[in-house]
């Protein structure tokens, strides 16, 4: 189609966090970006307020490529109050004021959930100017940008540029470099028997043929007003190159390929 | 015409598990394929685990067409789809070695010493020594090598008889930041010992223990006297050769094969 084009975002820092239902004191984390936080982030780099529309957003089709898919992070947090007060409770009196807790409460525990060390690739297909605008409000955004939580800034740029692939979205995800860290790279360097490929897994927004659904696709950003609603999505594993040369030297292919004579006896 | 055959193995079938148990059985069965009996000719074999639970039983008889069809239906899948076993001309490889070519190659073997005083007797090997007068035995007691260096060092020494040598470990990967190459030390060879194992079993039931130390040599090797090696590949390498040791099968090198 001569009318879409593919944004391709990378998302990389210490610290993401792609919260989707989560509630009260138990704040978890998506395995991977969620549409509410790349569209969230697309707003913010707008410079779009939380009452403005942002259906234009919602309605990218979105791919995720998980490039480093980082590990999960628990952190243990409380909250009181510094005057050493109890907390108050939902409850409210006759005067319209919020009630004591009963026994008093004097800490909140709460318990967030991140990911660290990850690197996740967003490919985002939709209509070219929408994209070019796009491009250009994540290299100069209006609103500080972070990766799902405020607490998280992005380490890297996030724009990688618009990309063209004769098989759209998904094209995109396979021809895309590698865009892990320099760990990740030596070490599929040295154990890989072929380090030039790498198998990752990705998933892609198909309303037609997609076999599962996330609840993740934002309504509205209006605070009295937030809600989800469900997206059908398919997860593949795509195979992209990594910048990284074949092997030559015989150490690890030599030794760990399997062992076929009968592919020696011409038939 | 010598033929190479692999057969596929069901480990999860009790008379399977009774072939897999000693390769004394697996002999039998190995044996039981071939209609004339085959006291002159050479039988070699090896069972392959490189797939856990699907191991296969590789073959090479030196002049008769083997039929595997009992140990299918004794111990494979007879209803099953697919090749329950394969037989190929062996003549192809042989005729194409020449004199410099190169190829991966698998080897499991039984790597074995002769001393004239073993560090621990077994009761056999007592009972042999008091049956001999004192200085008069010459010949020693054959003895399994047990230690990975010994093994391998075995194997380097048999290669050159065997008409073929190990290439030096072709490397393209700098020393770590800090560290320089030792221009003094020998290139490793391009081979290593995948698979270290032992054996013991009883052919009767009050018959002495046979133990079998053996070890599977896995790499690269370089045809140097064609000949030699072809008298190898049928041959065999090494003691033990009723026992699935001393087959010596080559293979294309893995930068040949497509990728998968």
């Amino acid at each position: 189609m001569s009318t879409t084009s593919v944004l391709v975002l990378q998302l990389a820092g210490p610290l993401q966090s792609w919260g989707t239902g989560s509630e009260f004191n138990r704040r978890e984390t998506a395995q991977e970006p969620t549409k509410s936080g790349v569209v969230g982030l697309l707003a913010a780099a707008l410079g779009r307020h939380r009452q403005e529309p942002i259906d234009d957003l919602t309605a990218l089709r979105l791919g995720v490529r998980a490039d480093q898919p980082g590990t999960v992070l628990r952190d243990y947090h409380t909250a009181s109050d510094h005057r050493g007060r109890p907390l108050l409770s939902a409850q409210v009196s006759k005067k319209g004021e919020q009630k004591p807790t009963t026994p008093a409460k004097y800490t909140q525990v709460t318990q967030r959930f991140y990911l660290q060390d990850a690197v996740f690739l967003a490919a985002l297909q939709g209509p070219a100017a929408l994209l070019k605008q796009l491009d250009g409000a994540l290299r100069a955004p209006v609103f500080p940008l972070a990766l799902g939580r405020r607490s998280c800034p992005p380490s890297r740029p996030l724009s990688l540029g618009l990309a063209e692939s004769p098989d759209g979205l998904e094209g995109v995800l396979r021809s895309t470099t590698w865009q892990a860290g320099k760990t990740a790279h030596v070490t599929h360097a040295r154990k890989a028997a072929h380090p030039e490929h790498i198998d990752l897994m990705a998933t892609v927004e198909d309303p037609e043929h997609g076999n599962d659904s996330v609840c993740d696709v934002p309504l509205s950003f209006v605070q009295e007003r937030r809600g989800l609603t469900e997206r059908r999505i398919r997860r593949l594993t795509v195979t992209a190159p990594t910048g990284l040369e074949a092997r030559t030297d015989s150490s690890r292919t030599g030794l760990h390929a399997g062992h076929d004579p009968f592919a020696l006896l011409g038939w | 015409m010598p033929y190479l055959s692999k057969i596929r193995i069901n480990p999860q079938r009790a008379s399977a598990i009774r072939l897999l148990r000693t390769p004394y059985q697996l002999h039998g069965a190995v044996q039981a394929a071939f209609p004339n009996q085959a006291v002159d000719e050479r039988v070699l074999w090896r069972l392959e685990t490189d797939t856990p639970r699907r191991p296969h039983l590789l073959v090479l008889s030196e002049h008769t067409r083997p039929d595997w069809t009992h140990l299918v239906e004794q111990a494979g899948w007879p209803g099953a789809e697919g090749d329950h076993f394969l037989v190929g001309d062996y003549t192809p490889l042989l005729d194409r070695l020449a004199a410099g070519q190169e190829y991966a190659f698998r080897l499991a073997a039984n790597p074995v010493q002769n001393t004239k005083r073993p560090d621990k007797l077994t009761p056999e090997q007592e009972a042999r020594l008091k049956e001999t007068e004192p200085g008069t035995r010459t010949r020693g007691f054959r003895v399994g090598h047990r230690t990975a260096s010994a093994q391998f060092a075995w194997f380097l020494a048999r290669c050159e008889r065997a008409g073929f040598t190990i290439p030096a470990v072709r490397t393209t990967t700098a020393p770590a930041p800090g560290l320089t190459l030792c221009e003094k030390s020998e290139p490793a060879p391009d081979a290593a010992l995948i698979k270290r194992d032992s054996h013991r079993f009883r052919k009767k039931k009050n018959g002495p223990q046979i133990t079998l130390t053996t070890a599977t040599f896995q790499g690269r090797l370089r045809v140097e006297d064609p000949e030699a090696l072809r008298a190898a590949l049928l041959a065999g390498i090494g003691p033990s050769k009723a026992y699935g040791c001393g087959l010596l099968t080559l293979a294309p090198l893995p930068q040949e094969a497509p990728r998968g």
